[in-house]
């Protein structure tokens, strides 16, 4: 789930949504003119709506310019949907209107609650027909996110994931070695306490503890380093509350309370700054964090231990406005996910690579020296082998966990009752038939 | 159905009048309102009772989500947290208010320039200033914990304390909406003649009485319009939450409209946030039903 940075890109963003809006107007003035007498010409006609500005905009309106180029029978209008956060509330109302877009992009978190309107167009048999779309290549978080008791909802259309970045500078002076990935959890706890200097106002880790899935996720990676689970296979029962999450929060809670070498932001606001100005040493933190730190020299890291990390896939899902225009659209998704054209929006944005087969792209040399740290942050995604659970009830044991996770941290409660309670709470949620 | 021409001459005469042409100088404004307002209250209405997660097919659930509401915990907390922070808030932004518009409503040496500073923060965003108020507030980079340390008091944990929390959202809105309340009671302090003040003076009256027993009646109007508008606002808070706390730490400032929001579009209980809005809407008419009932009575009239 990436965050988009407001700020210094915000107005050029505007500028771009802008001009992605009146474009998108105009070639759809003129579409809509025709389509109505469908007979005349046979130019399928469909809609697709993304969240993307600035780079990342401009890169999506020269692949569909070049689609609409060799592709006259199927003519692709992309929109830009005002913000990817609100993109569920907007498709949603949409369908309630009666006139979805045919593809749209949606957070991989909200897979489990989309899956559930007859609207959606499950793949799976058009996957297995397909011998050409190869759904292995995409990483096995992905593929992961993008099903829901087996049936596959979407394409992966983002994908990122955790590891910990850090503040050479800040190691340097403190005499420390920069971490390896040979570190352990106590490693970093200690390297953590040597970078906090409370006259200096730094500190060794930055924590987001606004209880909210950005608090959790970081939590959830440090379980399954662990060797913990979030839930039991079947998704019936809470697994957190093992020995295994005992020992994660447990350290999480040292750190903050014992140790003070984090850096607790309960608003969820300042870390990025914060780190940029030098007053953090240690973020855990994905690829698109990068560009909101000129002003630090940086090196990336594996998450220590057993290096597993989270990942946060987002995905194209396609949405019924009959056949011909789900054919159309699976016909123009299927080439705009593919390696080629997703390394040429990689190249421009600086995306991880969706498909493991992009390594292999002739760009892929450049587009890893364009961006300095991403090349780890591709490796990491062999290391983001779980999933959070594609249930509809994730959403509100996503917040029990968040609530228990901010409580250690502030010390109101030890590990052990905070995890019992949030498993309590996930026990009775699960228990509830339906849904 | 009104605009179809049928050969009726009731219809006819209706056409030539000039209702007609009222109501269509009013259509626009009449069509957003039942578009964008009645509709939606309507909707809502429904949804209260009815399971709705927004995506699948909803079905009637009768009063369910209402039974629910009585039982739930965190419905209670935010009720709590809503109801302590509209104590504090109201009285204190009211009189607060009126303090500052009767400071500012005397010929001072750059009055304009006061009254102009207290009402820039009614005109600024809610966002900026969150933000600038989340960096004032920063335990550990905060000017405002700066400022407390060369006092010798220790830091603060402010917005990130628990307990501190729903304070320091108390003093950010009083901030943020006093100007608006100074308008309404420089605009009244306008309409308080002033020779009645004179008179008082030359009886002997002093400031605080004159104050009090002269111009104070005057002001009872916009006094009761403010309270029942800031009571209103206050119970229906939650821009300056959604950009600060978001309803943390742990739950410390999750207000009711902030719970609703967070039935609505994170957990997708459509119909329970619906039932919590019809709840909210309910205990606003009957408090502003007393107050005005209670206040009403007290007012001065000088018609």
């Amino acid at each position: 789930m990436r965050r988009v940075a407001i700020g210094t890109v915000g107005l050029l963003a505007l500028a771009c949504a802008a001009v992605v809006l009146t474009a998108g107007c105009g070639s759809s003035g003129s579409g809509t003119a025709a389509s109505p007498s469908a007979g005349s010409g046979r130019v399928v006609n469909i809609t697709l709506w993304h969240g993307d500005t600035d780079y990342a905009a401009k890169a999506d309106n020269v692949l569909v310019a070049q689609w609409n180029k060799a592709n006259p029978d199927i003519h692709v209008t992309a929109l830009y949907n005002g913000s990817n956060d609100y993109a569920l509330q907007k498709t949603l109302t949409a369908i309630a209107g009666g006139k979805p877009p045919d593809i749209t992009y949606l957070y991989g978190s909200w897979a489990a609650n989309i899956v559930k309107s007859p609207k959606v167009v499950i793949l799976n048999d058009m996957i297995a027909k397909d011998s050409s779309f190869n759904w292995n290549d995409f990483w096995p978080a992905e593929r992961l996110a993008a099903t829901v008791n087996g049936k596959i909802m979407g394409v992966p259309a983002l994908v990122d994931n955790l590891a910990i970045v850090y503040n050479k500078k800040l190691f340097d002076r403190a005499g420390l070695s920069y971490p390896t990935a040979q570190w352990t959890w106590d490693d970093f706890r200690a390297a953590a306490k040597k970078l906090t200097i409370p006259a200096q106002k730094q500190f060794g880790w930055g924590y987001p503890a606004d209880a909210s899935e950005d608090t959790v996720w970081h939590w959830e990676a440090m379980l399954w380093d662990y060797n913990g689970d979030i839930l039991t296979p079947d998704n019936k029962q809470a697994a957190f509350n093992s020995a295994q999450g005992d020992q994660a929060l447990t350290m999480l809670g040292d750190m903050a309370t014992v140790d003070h070498s984090i850096y607790i932001d309960t608003t969820n606001t300042k870390i990025q700054q914060t780190f940029n100005n030098g007053h953090i040493g240690m973020m855990v933190t994905g690829p698109w964090d990068l560009p909101s730190f000129p002003n630090v020299k940086f090196g990336v890291q594996v998450m220590p231990a057993n290096h597993q990390t989270i990942s946060g896939p987002d995905n194209w899902v396609i949405l019924n406005n009959g056949a011909a225009r789900v054919n159309a659209s699976w016909t123009f998704i299927k080439w705009f996910t593919a390696a080629k054209q997703q390394m040429y929006y990689d190249l421009q944005t600086g995306a991880l690579p969706t498909r493991q087969s992009q390594q292999q792209q002739p760009d892929f040399q450049t587009y890893l020296s364009k961006y300095p740290g991403t090349d780890l942050f591709v490796k990491n995604m062999g290391n983001a082998v779980k999933s959070r659970p594609t249930i509809p009830q994730y959403s509100k044991i996503s917040t029990f966990l968040g609530q228990a996770i901010v409580s250690v941290m502030l010390g109101k409660s030890d590990a052990k009752t905070a995890l019992d309670q949030a498993a309590q709470q996930t026990n009775a949620l699960l228990a509830v038939p339906g849904s | 159905m009104t605009l179809s021409l049928a050969p009726d001459s009731r219809l006819r005469r209706a056409l030539g009048s000039e209702h007609l042409a009222g109501w269509a100088f009013a259509l626009p404004a009449v069509a957003l309102i039942v578009i964008f307002g009645i509709v939606p209250i309507v909707w809502s209405a429904v949804m209260s009772f009815q399971a709705n997660d927004l995506v699948s097919a909803p079905h009637w659930v009768g009063v369910a989500n209402y039974r629910a509401l009585l039982h739930d915990p965190a419905f209670a907390a935010s009720v709590r947290h809503t109801l302590l922070y509209t104590v504090i808030f109201v009285p204190l932004s009211v009189a607060g208010a009126m303090l500052v518009a009767w400071a500012l409503n005397r010929k001072l040496h750059g009055v304009r320039f006061y009254r102009l500073a207290v009402f820039v923060p009614v005109v600024t965003s809610t966002v900026a200033t969150g933000i600038i108020f989340l960096w004032l507030l920063d335990p550990v980079f905060g000017l405002v914990n700066f400022f407390l340390s060369k006092l010798g008091i220790p830091a603060q944990g402010f917005l990130s304390n628990p307990n501190q929390a729903l304070y320091c959202i108390v003093a950010m809105t009083i901030w943020g909406w006093l100007g608006f309340d100074v308008i309404i009671y420089l605009a009244a302090l306008q309409g308080v003649p002033h020779e009645l003040i004179e008179a008082a003076e030359i009886d002997g009256a002093g400031k605080w009485s004159s104050f009090r027993s002269v111009v104070l009646p005057f002001l009872r109007p916009a006094t009761l319009f403010l309270v029942v508008w800031s009571t209103i606002s206050a119970l229906q808070l939650f821009d300056e939450i959604y950009v600060t706390t978001r309803g943390g730490p742990l739950g410390s400032t999750t207000v009711v409209v902030f719970y609703l929001y967070q039935q609505a579009f994170q957990f997708f209980n459509g119909g329970y946030a619906a039932a919590i809005a019809y709840v909210l809407f309910l205990a606003i008419l009957v408090i502003t039903i007393i107050q005005l009932k209670v206040g009403g009575r007290r007012i001065y009239s000088n018609t």
